[in-house]
């Protein structure tokens, strides 16, 4: 017992440290940052909260973008990966299996490649610097694990509550809506969720899909930041900002523990 | 709680739609100029912009967007918004080392149209070089740069003038104990290491691109000089080993802080260095980098200049603002409060500025030394292979010969590869 | 029907993930760069043979593969005992689970920012406990040996959560009484792990390596932030050098050329991948 205590304490300095040197970092003073354990006046400052928050576009604007290509990369996922989860626990073992192998191994891409042939449509389709149009590429790259996780959630209800609602008449949409949907809520919000925190956190494709600056998502604009205070060691502006990036992630982690754990946990067990 | 979470998606989807509506609307009868720069350039120059703004009374309205601080990123975001087409951008401030491959991709309007011989005179001797591509105007220069070489006058009565000396000062202080870093300069892999090594390419009388052949000259015995050089100041101890990473911040820092004796940096240090926070305040000169006995020194030009967009739907109105901002009056302030090195030669000449900043004479005379890198649209390959070279000399993981010679193949490939495309 | 419903997604997924690889093939058998004006012109191959004798590619292959296998090893190794530990119980086990999954969560760009920072020279926190410590500077960012380890740490740190959470699901499958019974044979603690929990684990594992082995081998975000490919281009990724040859040389020939190779080794190591532990599979149900 002894020593998991020594092991879990462990555990949790090294999930934390890292993060918890930005928030010290972010708090100091620029000389105290350049002598990080020595004892000086003026050690505490709220300076370059105030600098990055004060920075235009304002950063919440970063956060917002990040929200809503999440939010809509994430209703339009769930649009096209329920019914497609529908019909594929509702094929042939055979089809089901094929798809599913599919399926995997798409999920398995390292979608960095994908960039250029992206970058190219978006300039033919003329939807650069679109946030919703940013939706469909991250819809494309969560919809094979999303229909995995969906698809296994249909095939874990058991046939007779459809069957009966079927015999009393009820239409396909109907029995979606009353029957289905509700059955595998759970199920939705775990995907919803770990499709969100893919949007959110994306890098390569909003890097190459979005340049006018009051758009850019929260990653592309911590990447940005990272270069863009004034001369002399910025440090402390760039830790405030990670950790105002940081802070709404970790709130939604610690809210949604449970569906990303279960969500992350039936993909591994079914897909 | 999944009926509120929707809520507030469809909330965020219609806030972006608004977003989206309101900023297409209002761009009727004012005509907007959206000019990227690099981070410094946008906050040097935000009052100029702002008495443009009111001086043209909401006929033209400027608006700047603040680039990245990095170069290179700089040159990552305006490329990208290039590729993905209608350039949020009408004008750019570019480097001068990007002017070829902009111009070469067809993105950049000529200006010979605004610009007559008479202005383009205007513009001071090193100030005119970078600044055509295929004999065309592709820019209009905001900023001359050019590196300087740093010198803290308390510790030392004259700057060093050869390598030989800069090398013996340097150690002679750090033996001293009054200083722990020597000279620092700009050592790691990026674009400032390749202007490092023209400046001293240059001071040991070799060249990179040769002006004639267009051929890559660095097999030479100049250029394993040169590089045997640097490498020396790091074994030697006159530069930090950690000098392999440095970029102009790290080097500003470590002179900032009193550290180093000697920096290699651009104009924008002075600025800098006289602010309250620096340790080193009134403790400064600057003058032109070292070179061989017999050999003038050089100073790679580094200038940013505004180029119009192709695809700006407001080039006149692109030109107006770029005017006002390369006035006379615009340099002068550029210079006195940010200590920008102006490019028109009146600016260069006017008395008050010689009597209340005298740093503008070493600035007119490192200019006129000025030397811009080979000007091809494949300057970042055979940049990025120096670089490539340079590092793994400097790190110890090659023989200077041995690097420069592969710089040497492997550049001249990609040129001659570059021109049986053509 | 059930086919109109599947069709949209699979539409989408064909247009995004199957549509760039043909294209990239297209594009690697064109000249498109600035000597062309951006324009494809076909140069006869003359890509693929420039990628062959290009140093810089099989250089960036090369770690890649290194940075690929070193940390998807550690994080294996590391995420089995995390799993292990968490997955006994004790009191605040969900909080500790949540904010040991924290680093994964996280958008890479932020946490290879603060990479970037703790490595700092000389101001991050290990070079001045190294200092403080007297050992002087290591430098590790500038330091074309050791960089990379750098990327492998911030790497490890960022993704050993996710392989964790997937063992951990693997490790609640197994029944208790599994173990009961072992004990009462008398097989001691280390013996129960490999005869019950590893075997068991096995599919997780195999699923977890493969996914991250394809992660890894397309990093991107977190070298581009933390070192930019440098020092002396010996952090770089091929990904990193796709990006950089065709957004920063604009030679959208030679970068597709790079990514259609890079997809073609990415296969080939998933097929020897998939026949290395079909293989091994074989051998341990022979021993069992």
């Amino acid at each position: 017992m002894k020593r998991n205590t020594i092991l879990i304490i462990i555990l949790l300095l090294w999930s934390l440290s890292p993060f918890l040197w930005q928030v010290y970092t972010s708090f100091s003073t620029t000389t105290s940052i350049l002598k990080p354990f020595s004892f000086i006046e003026h050690k505490w400052t709220l300076q370059n909260y105030i600098k990055v928050i004060e920075s235009n576009p304002p950063f919440w604007r970063y956060l917002l973008n990040s929200a809503i290509v999440g939010s809509t990369s994430t209703i339009l996922t769930l649009f096209l990966a329920i019914p497609a989860s529908y019909a594929i626990s509702k094929s042939n073992n055979h089809q089901r299996k094929i798809t599913k192998i599919f399926l995997f191994l798409t999920s398995l891409f390292p979608y960095v490649l994908l960039f250029l042939s992206l970058l190219e449509m978006a300039r033919k389709l003329n939807i650069g610097n679109n946030l919703l149009a940013l939706s469909i590429p991250y819809s494309a790259l969560s919809l094979p694990l999303a229909i995995l996780l969906l698809s296994s959630a249909f095939q874990d209800l058991p046939n007779d509550i459809e069957e009966a609602a079927r015999i009393e008449g009820l239409g396909l949409v109907q029995r979606m809506k009353w029957i289905l949907f509700p059955l595998i809520a759970p199920a939705t919000a775990s995907t919803a969720i770990i499709i969100f925190l893919f949007s959110w956190n994306e890098y390569p494709i909003a890097l190459t899909w979005i340049s006018k600056s009051e758009m850019i998502t929260l990653p592309v604009a911590i990447a940005r930041i990272a270069g863009s205070s004034v001369f002399s060691v910025p440090y402390g502006a760039y830790a405030a900002a990670t950790v105002l990036g940081a802070v709404p992630l970790m709130i939604i982690v610690l809210l949604f523990q449970k569906q990303i754990i279960s969500g992350l946990t039936q993909g591994a067990i079914k897909g | 709680m999944s009926n509120k979470a929707l809520k507030l998606f469809f909330i965020l989807i219609l806030i972006s739609f608004f977003t989206s509506i309101k900023s297409r609307s209002a761009s009727f009868k004012t005509k907007r100029i959206n000019i990227l720069m690099p981070a410094p350039f946008a906050e040097s120059t935000k009052p100029l912009v702002d008495d443009f703004n009111k001086k043209e009374k909401g006929l033209i309205k400027l608006r700047v967007t603040k680039g990245p601080l990095e170069t290179e990123a700089v040159s990552d975001l305006a490329i990208s918004s290039l590729l993905l087409g209608k350039s949020p951008f009408d004008v750019i401030l570019i480097d001068v080392t990007w002017l070829p491959k902009y111009a070469a991709a067809g993105w950049l309007e000529p200006m010979d149209k605004w610009i007559n011989t008479e202005n383009w005179h205007s513009l001071a001797n090193g100030a005119r070089l970078g600044n055509t591509y295929n004999n065309q105007i592709y820019r209009w220069p905001l900023v001359a740069d050019m590196g300087l070489l740093y010198w803290r006058t308390d510790l030392l009565e004259k700057p060093p003038k050869t390598p030989e000396e800069l090398i013996e000062v340097s150690l002679n202080l750090k033996r001293k104990g009054l200083i722990t870093y020597g000279y620092v300069w700009q050592g790691r892999q990026y674009e400032g290491l390749s202007c490092v090594f023209l400046e001293v390419l240059n001071a040991f009388g070799g060249e990179w691109l040769s002006k004639e052949s267009k051929q890559i000259n660095l097999k030479s015995k100049e250029s394993n000089n040169a590089a045997k050089w640097l490498k020396e100041l790091i074994t030697s101890g006159a530069s930090p080993s950690s000098v392999t990473n440095f970029s102009e911040t790290e080097s500003l820092q470590a002179f900032e802080t009193g550290q180093a004796a000697l920096m290699r940096n651009w104009p924008y240090a002075w600025a800098e260095l006289q602010k309250e926070t620096s340790l080193v305040k009134g403790k400064v000169g600057v003058t032109t980098m070292v070179s061989k006995n017999g050999i003038s020194p050089t100073a790679t030009l580094g200038s940013w200049g505004f180029s119009i967009l192709k695809s700006s739907s407001n080039k006149d109105a692109a030109y107006k603002a770029i005017e006002f901002l390369t006035s006379v009056e615009s340099q002068k302030k550029l210079f006195l409060i940010n200590g920008y090195t102006p490019t028109k030669k009146i600016v260069f000449k006017d008395k008050e500025l010689k009597r209340t900043a005298p740093l503008i004479t070493v600035l007119e005379k490192a200019l006129s030394i000025s030397k811009p890198r080979p000007q091809t649209p494949l300057y970042a390959q055979i940049s990025n292979v120096l670089q490539t070279q340079l590092s793994t000399i400097l790190t110890n993981q090659i023989t200077p010969e041995k690097g420069m010679a592969l710089a040497h193949e492997k550049s001249q490939k990609i040129i001659s590869s570059a021109s049986i495309k053509r | 029907m059930n086919i109109l419903l599947l069709l949209p997604a699979l539409i989408l997924i064909f247009i995004v993930f199957v549509i760039p690889i043909v294209r990239y093939y297209w594009l690697s058998i064109h000249a498109s760069s600035v000597m062309t004006g951006l324009i494809p012109v076909p140069n006869n191959g003359s890509n693929w043979l420039r990628i062959l004798s290009d140093d810089r590619f099989w250089q960036d292959l090369f770690q890649t593969l290194r940075f690929t296998f070193t940390s998807v090893t550690i994080e294996i190794l590391l995420a089995i005992v995390i799993a292990l530990l968490l997955n006994q119980k004790f009191q605040g086990r969900g909080i500790i689970r949540a904010i040991s999954l924290l680093p994964w969560a996280l958008p890479t760009t932020i946490m290879a920012l603060g990479w970037r920072w703790i490595f700092n020279t000389p101001y991050g926190p290990i070079e001045q406990i190294f200092t403080l410590l007297g050992i002087g500077t290591i430098n590790i960012l500038s330091n074309p040996h050791l960089a990379w380890i750098a990327t492998v740490i911030a790497d490890v740190w960022k993704t050993t959560p996710f392989i964790m959470i997937i063992l951990l699901a693997g490790l609640q499958t197994i029944p208790s009484d599994l173990y009961e019974a072992f004990k009462l044979e008398g097989g001691t603690e280390i013996q129960s792990f490999f005869k019950i929990t590893f075997p068991l684990l096995q599919p997780y594992l195999i699923i977890s390596i493969l996914f991250r082995i394809a992660q890894a081998f397309g990093v991107f975000d977190l070298i581009q932030v933390m070192t930019g490919g440098g020092p002396a281009n010996s952090t770089e990724s091929l990904g990193l050098y796709a990006y950089i040859n065709s957004m920063r040389f604009l030679d959208f020939g030679y970068s597709a050329t790079i990514i259609f190779l890079t997809f073609i080794i990415l296969i080939g190591f998933c097929i020897l991948g998939w026949l290395l532990i079909s293989q091994s599979k074989r051998f341990l149900s022979s021993e069992i």
